[in-house]
């Protein structure tokens, strides 16, 4: 089932959570609503399930409006945060319960009930567990049974809400390409609200980058990150160095032929030049273009070394491999000089406002 | 093997000479009184038809009144929790004040009020309905006494129940009825019991406001404490602890079940303790 936002917008008082969001999702997708907390991406969920009423604007299902159904005649499957198990029923009860609670007509016999339930924790892995109780069960476990009870009254939309940022790293790894191998299984269509990058990027077919209420950029994962529509896009998917260019003129011109790609740099205006950490080569002697920097601090983690350098009175942050640092063999106080490989510029006003661009 | 926790020798001790001092003792005296009759004078006393007749009006009038406010009780506690609205804490204060009236006051106000030329009870005399010097004015008496111990045991539970859960059930396709029976019930069960335990063995005790509207007229509304004040008037002190020792038995055998379904409601679902 296809998705349809229309200029939708919601008020808490005086705080604006969605201010007229667009936004389509085409049937099987599998799409990410990424932000900050407070950026209004749980709010638009809780919209498009039935949950929160929006103060304007249309939800479309299959093209059919939706807007005032109540979130019981949607048919939308919805997993929380905090997996909202009921606590008094065993695993199996809490899977059979969408369809235990469904009038006498359409209610299934004992028996279909009990396969069906058995079917889908079998999906879930977790058959082993229908006798138990939900504290009795870990994170990771519990979240699972929640996916299972969602997808139990055959939803022909998923919402997740955060549904792996309770769990520690290990798991929500596990999950999440668990959860991307169901949404291929099950042919619906998923949105999950989330403010990891990491999980957006890797997950999703589509990811909706949204702040202060708006979104401000929808691509693929592999475009809004090497394509950022915004200043605020570029720093939010990843580290990123920023750089005023009208200060550091020699980071205006090695940014110019880059610019011409994407950016929107205006004339001889203040700008700002973003280069992500691992996209920044050190020389050890000088090199035409390049910026001297004092190596502040060198971190290893994992297999890549972070470097800190200070330019003038500015804080940079470089990422090499482990070979490329051992090659330079850095030292805390040597000079060197930066290059980066790819810069992308924006206008400095812009940003400052934090006013982003709008979706595409 | 030392504990951890230290002075549990002397807590241990203060709390068995607390309650003996407090509880034990008093009740083991009066037990020993009643003791002085034969079980047959016992057995005569204990059940004469004034007597019979007093039971049946002080636990009677106690289970309705601790189900009435099990009710009720269960719908005060349930705005106050889930829904704001202006002057809520007042509100809520106001379910505290029968713990802090006298109850004396509250029974000769209620009696007042529900007489046949009272306020509320003007209005309902018409229609036939008389509530002071009745039994009904008893269970009034009783439930506005008993309101505070079933809203306080539900208030901190229903606050437990996150709205995600009802969400999760309207999202199943569950009708507002459905998730209050299938979800909700089931949750907040345990703390209801609890709830109309301490409701229900507060109304079997109650004496000062329920002497006031009941109206006492033996064999119709006299209650059982009031049976043993007559005797104790009467310097019929064994007659008095015989009636006593009736009522410790049945109130004592009444909590422990109560005590027993209240343990199986909350271990119904193993996991719930963890």
């Amino acid at each position: 089932m296809s998705i349809s936002i229309q200029n939708i917008s919601k008020r808490f008082g005086s705080f604006v959570a969605l201010d007229g969001i667009n936004l389509d999702i085409p049937t099987g997708e599998l799409v990410a609503l990424l932000g900050p907390s407070g950026c209004g991406k749980t709010t638009l969920l809780r919209i498009i399930a039935g949950m929160e009423t929006a103060d304007a604007g249309e939800v479309l299902f299959s093209g059919r409006e939706a807007t005032h159904l109540h979130a019981r005649d949607r048919n939308v499957g919805f997993v929380f945060q905090h997996y909202a198990l009921f606590r008094h029923m065993t695993v199996f009860e809490n899977v059979a319960f969408g369809l235990r609670v469904k009038p006498r007509k359409e209610r299934p016999a004992e028996a279909e009930i009990k396969k069906r339930v058995m079917d889908l924790l079998g999906l879930v892995q977790l058959d082993w567990l229908a006798e138990r109780y939900p504290s009795q069960l870990s994170g990771g476990q519990r979240q699972r049974i929640a996916l299972a009870r969602a997808l139990a009254v055959e939803p022909k939309v998923l919402l997740l809400d955060e549904p792996f940022g309770a769990l520690d790293t290990k798991v929500r790894k596990e999950l999440r390409r668990w959860l991307r191998r169901l949404h291929d299984e099950m042919h619906i269509s998923s949105v999950f609200v989330t403010h990891d990058q990491e999980e957006a990027l890797e997950v999703a077919d589509r990811v909706v980058v949204m702040n202060h209420g708006r979104i401000e950029q929808i691509g693929s994962p592999d475009e809004v990150y090497s394509n950022p529509a915004s200043p605020f896009v570029y720093q939010f998917l990843g580290n990123v160095n920023v750089f005023h260019s009208r200060v550091h003129g020699a980071w205006a011109e090695v940014g110019r032929d880059e610019a011409a790609a994407g950016g929107e740099s205006g004339e001889g205006g203040e700008t700002l030049a973003f280069v992500r950490p691992h996209e920044i080569d050190i020389e050890r002697g000088p090199v035409a273009g390049g910026l001297e920097a004092e190596v502040q601090d060198v971190h290893p983690i994992g297999p890549v070394v972070r470097v800190e350098l200070a330019h003038a009175s500015e804080l940079i942050e470089v990422e090499l491999t482990r070979e490329r640092a051992d090659a330079l063999g850095l030292a805390k106080g040597q000079h060197v000089w930066l290059k980066p490989r790819q810069v992308k510029v924006f206008a400095a006003p812009e940003y400052l406002l934090e006013d982003g661009g709008s979706g595409i | 093997m030392s504990r951890v926790l230290p002075g549990f020798g002397l807590s241990l001790g203060y709390t068995l000479v607390y309650l003996s001092l407090l509880v034990l003792i008093p009740l083991g005296g009066l037990v020993l009184k009643a003791g002085t009759l034969t079980l047959a004078e016992f057995w005569q006393i204990a059940t004469t038809e004034q007597a019979m007749a007093s039971y049946r009006v002080t636990f009677g009038a106690s289970f309705a009144a601790a189900v009435i406010n099990a009710f009720f009780g269960l719908i005060v506690a349930w705005v106050l929790v889930r829904y704001p609205f202006p002057g809520k804490s007042l509100v809520d204060a106001f379910v505290d004040l029968p713990f802090a009236l006298p109850t004396a006051v509250a029974g000769i106000t209620l009696a007042t009020l529900y007489a046949g030329n009272g306020w509320i009870g003007r209005h309902l005399e018409p229609l036939g309905i008389k509530v002071a010097y009745t039994p009904y004015g008893i269970v009034v008496a009783l439930a506005f006494v008993t309101l505070p111990f079933i809203v306080r045991t539900l208030q901190p539970v229903i606050e437990d129940i996150e709205p995600e859960v009802e969400e999760a059930a309207a999202s199943l396709g569950a009708s507002r009825w459905l998730t209050f029976t299938r979800i909700i019930l089931p949750a907040i069960f345990p703390a209801l019991l609890t709830g109309f335990t301490l409701a229900f063995s507060r109304a079997i005790g109650e004496f000062g406001s329920v002497i006031f509207i009941a109206g006492n007229l033996p064999m119709v509304s006299e209650i059982t404490p009031l049976l043993i004040i007559a005797k104790l008037e009467q310097q019929d002190v064994v007659g008095a602890t015989a009636l006593a020792v009736v009522m410790l038995v049945i109130s004592f055998v009444m909590l422990l079940t109560i005590n027993a379904l209240q343990w199986w409601a909350a271990n119904r679902h193993k996991g719930r303790a963890a």
